[in-house]
């Protein structure tokens, strides 16, 4: 069982998430960093993609905050191993959210010595329990397609396309809602779409985002009313969808 | 403190001559003495009045006793001189022409008359004497005539004016005098012969004073003196004799106030009818004429107004003044005491129980009061609170930190980031909010990241050492008593001293106390120094140059602790400090 951990770290500071990569030696730990989201929205929309074992949260961040992420996740993940981050003048506020199954808070600024102690610890933990992520494919694998068929990916993707403006929808989400695996839905969706469930979702997104752009709307509130409220990640979606950024397709447009 | 408490309390006493109480006692004993003073000035008056009119009455009723029974003697022997007139052998005489009285006729006169005496004594000498001047006696040897007068008319005239009727005159009418000079009282009468109605002679009766000491003697009068209207005296006392006077003639008693033998006394007086007799009474003002009744009635009305006078001051003390100290004793204890309670005392008075309960209600609103400026004051110092914090900005200090870390590892620079590191863990703990008690072990990593920085600093001057006892890690202590020592230590100690010097930092258990000992070999302190800084009350009286930030630990952990003695400095001047504390 000496696979590498996967750990994810949220936090709307970049220099704190890039301090973190680097200061720690992640290889003596056998862990690597997967991804980094500069928002619970993003990391929302990215989560499913990088499998992470381990998340490091920040409380304070915009549009979604840490406490909200960890609710959401922890209900769709319930075996993320969540480690909340927070600066003193947030911790009562984080010690609020005590009943949820975070596995240890950790006080700003971070001290290597500290989060070493504590991955040792989450090491210790994860080396007990298989691999979550490897369970739920090998699970999606036994079961038998002919068990799914009932339900359509049409009717899927009429789903989404009713309820993409939902900030929290995901794979996992998803996922719940048809009594799916996470992990056949992906199979199932890249076979009769061809394409990934997070690329057509947000496709899907950009799609209405150009509508949206088309009446020369604010980035902000479109990012907001195609279920992207963080502004940041949507306009990166928004530049990678139509290769321009928002303002300047406003502005080509409108101009 | 003592002094000023002696002050305040001879201050309380002299407020207290002034109060109400005592201008009570006062004002009741001012009306006590003036009412005695009224009373004994009320007695006096009435008692010399009383006297004067009781011994005026005494006298007016003795003299009137006296006189009447004077005059009814003297009546009686009236009496027995008209009955000598109507004696047969007299009238012979009388009747008889003047050769043929003879020395029988005069004798058998003689006898007559003596007979009818007898039945009364007090008669000295009757002396008839005819027309012719022929005349017998009684008592004829122990007088001696003035024959001279005798044969003038002169003395006869009053007589003979009364017709037959008594003329009361004195000593024989002047014609006879007794040989031993004694007083008499004279019966004057001339006598008409009962046939022809002519006048026969004249009759005198002489009256022993003898008469007069004896009514004197039966009615027990001492103090009377009876004399003739020529003042010539007759019976009693007769050292009155003095105060004869003719105002004493009349038949009114009249009465004059004079001293007599050293002592005030009455004189009273009158005339005896229209007899040429006055009587002299002389009375003493003793105390038979205090009139103890009406002395009594007002004894007992001073005593009566003396008890309702002391009922009323009684009455005020006890229902007012005693319970307004009562009330002023508990709201000064109230004072001293520095709390605002409410009184808690029984008035029996509304009055009282009103100032009380308007007492009560003033306290309940400045408790209020204070309680609504100690909720603005904590309002506004947490709002202040929040306004440091704020400036503080530790999520901003973080940021700051770890985007400076970065910066620096990313430039290889793996020393500067270590310690952007240790001085983000240092703020974070000497930031921390949430109590202000730690465990020892929190406080030693505060004090280690505090050293390592200013390490940095002094590197080549400071070392550190640590010796902490396993069993006091989990210690509770206050806040930040380490760090100011440790800062006090390189400050005021290894810096001066221009060496290397280390830091020792120790804890251990002794007898269940928790000893934290921080040990520099630096300057040292004087005892002057250590004394100053273990006495200092305020914060002026230690200056910044002296370890103001141990003088202000130490405060800091007494306050903590509610005990003084929790610390204790050794030093050795330019050998080491060394500084305890024992909680």
């Amino acid at each position: 069982m000496n696979r590498k951990y996967r750990v994810m770290i949220i936090d709307d500071e970049e220099s704190a998430r890039r301090l973190m990569r680097a200061a720690i030696k992640w290889d003596l730990m056998n862990m690597e960093v997967v991804g980094e989201a500069a928002s619970g929205i993003e990391a929302i929309n990215i989560i499913d993609e990088l499998r992470p074992d381990i998340a490091f949260v920040d409380i304070s961040m915009p549009f979604m905050d840490g406490i909200e992420f960890t609710e959401t996740a922890t209900e769709r993940y319930p075996n993320l191993v969540i480690i909340i981050m927070t600066a003193i003048d947030k911790f009562e506020y984080a010690r609020k959210c005590v009943s949820l199954p975070v596995f240890d808070y950790m006080l700003k600024p971070m001290v290597r010595e500290e989060i070493e102690q504590v991955l040792e610890k989450v090491k210790k933990k994860l080396d007990a329990e298989p691999d979550y992520w490897e369970t739920v494919k090998k699970e999606a694998d036994i079961v038998p397609e002919s068990f799914y068929a009932s339900t359509d990916t049409d009717q899927i993707i009429k789903y989404l396309e009713e309820n993409f403006t939902d900030s929290k929808l995901n794979l996992a989400s998803l996922a719940q809602h048809f009594g799916f695996s996470a992990s056949y839905l992906s199979r199932k969706f890249k076979a009769d779409t061809g394409k990934k469930f997070i690329e057509y979702l947000t496709d899907l997104r950009m799609k209405k985002a150009v509508k949206i752009a088309e009446s020369g709307v604010k980035m902000y509130r479109a990012a907001a009313e195609v279920g992207i409220p963080d502004p940041n990640y949507f306009s990166r979606c928004f530049k990678k969808y139509t290769g321009v950024s928002y303002s300047d397709y406003v502005a080509g447009k409108v101009g | 403190m003592g002094k000023v408490f002696g002050f305040l309390k001879i201050y309380r006493e002299k407020e207290r001559e002034d109060s109400l109480s005592a201008s009570l006692k006062r004002v009741i004993l001012g009306i006590a003495l003036i009412a005695a003073a009224a009373f004994l000035l009320a007695l006096y008056v009435v008692i010399q009045k009383e006297r004067i009119e009781y011994t005026k009455r005494e006298s007016e009723s003795v003299l009137k006793t006296l006189s009447n029974n004077i005059f009814s003697e003297i009546k009686n022997y009236t009496e027995i001189s008209r009955i000598i007139m109507t004696e047969d052998r007299l009238v012979n005489f009388l009747r008889a022409d003047g050769v043929a009285v003879d020395i029988g006729m005069i004798n058998d006169a003689r006898y007559g008359i003596m007979d009818i005496l007898n039945v009364k004594e007090g008669v000295d000498c009757v002396m008839v004497f005819r027309e012719d001047m022929i005349m017998v006696a009684t008592n004829r040897f122990t007088y001696k005539y003035d024959y001279e007068r005798m044969n003038n008319e002169e003395w006869r005239k009053d007589i003979y004016e009364g017709k037959g009727k008594a003329v009361v005159s004195l000593h024989s009418n002047g014609i006879a005098e007794k040989l031993d000079n004694k007083p008499m009282v004279t019966i004057g009468r001339a006598v008409y012969d009962i046939d022809s109605q002519q006048r026969t002679g004249l009759m005198l009766m002489n009256i022993s004073t003898i008469v007069f000491d004896r009514i004197l003697g039966k009615l027990g009068y001492g103090d009377i003196c009876i004399m003739g209207k020529d003042g010539s005296f007759l019976s009693g006392n007769r050292d009155y004799m003095q105060f004869f006077d003719e105002k004493f003639f009349s038949e009114k008693i009249y009465s004059i106030d004079t001293v007599f033998d050293k002592e005030k006394v009455l004189v009273s007086g009158c005339g005896v009818s229209d007899l040429p007799i006055v009587i002299i009474k002389v009375s003493p003002y003793d105390k038979e004429g205090i009139p103890f009744r009406m002395v009594y009635v007002l004894l007992g009305l001073l005593i009566v107004f003396f008890v309702l006078a002391f009922y009323v001051g009684w009455f005020i003390r006890k229902n007012i003044t005693d319970p307004v100290f009562e009330l002023s004793e508990s709201m000064e204890s109230n004072r001293q005491l520095g709390e605002l309670k409410k009184i808690d005392l029984n008035m029996r008075y509304s009055e009282l129980d009103m100032l009380k309960g308007d007492y009560n209600n003033m306290i309940d609103h400045v408790n209020e009061l204070i309680a609504t400026l100690i909720e603005k004051e904590k309002v506004l110092q947490k709002s202040e609170m929040r306004v440091l914090q704020e400036q503080i900005k530790p999520h901003f200090l973080y940021n700051s930190l770890e985007t400076i870390g970065f910066l620096a590892m990313d430039a290889g620079a793996d020393k500067v980031h270590d310690a952007l590191e240790t001085l983000g863990r240092f703020y974070r703990n000497f930031l921390s909010k949430g109590g202000r008690e730690i465990p020892l072990s929190r406080e030693v990593m505060i004090v280690q990241d505090y050293l390592a920085l200013q390490k940095l600093r002094y590197g080549d001057i400071i070392s550190d050492e640590y010796d902490i006892d396993p069993a006091t890690e989990n210690c509770i202590v206050p806040k930040l008593i380490l760090q100011p020592l440790v800062e006090n230590s390189i400050y005021h100690g290894i810096r001066l001293k221009g060496e290397e010097g280390t830091i020792r930092v120790s804890s251990k258990m002794v007898d269940g106390k928790l000893n934290i000992t921080v040990r520099d070999t630096g300057v040292g302190m004087s005892r002057q120094q250590i004394d100053m800084i273990l006495s200092a009350e305020t914060d002026s009286e230690v200056s910044q140059s002296d370890s103001f930030g141990l003088w202000g630990t130490i405060q800091r952990v007494r306050i903590y602790t509610g005990k003084r003695d929790v610390v204790t400095i050794d030093s050795e001047v330019g050998e080491y400090t060394e500084v305890t504390f024992v909680l």
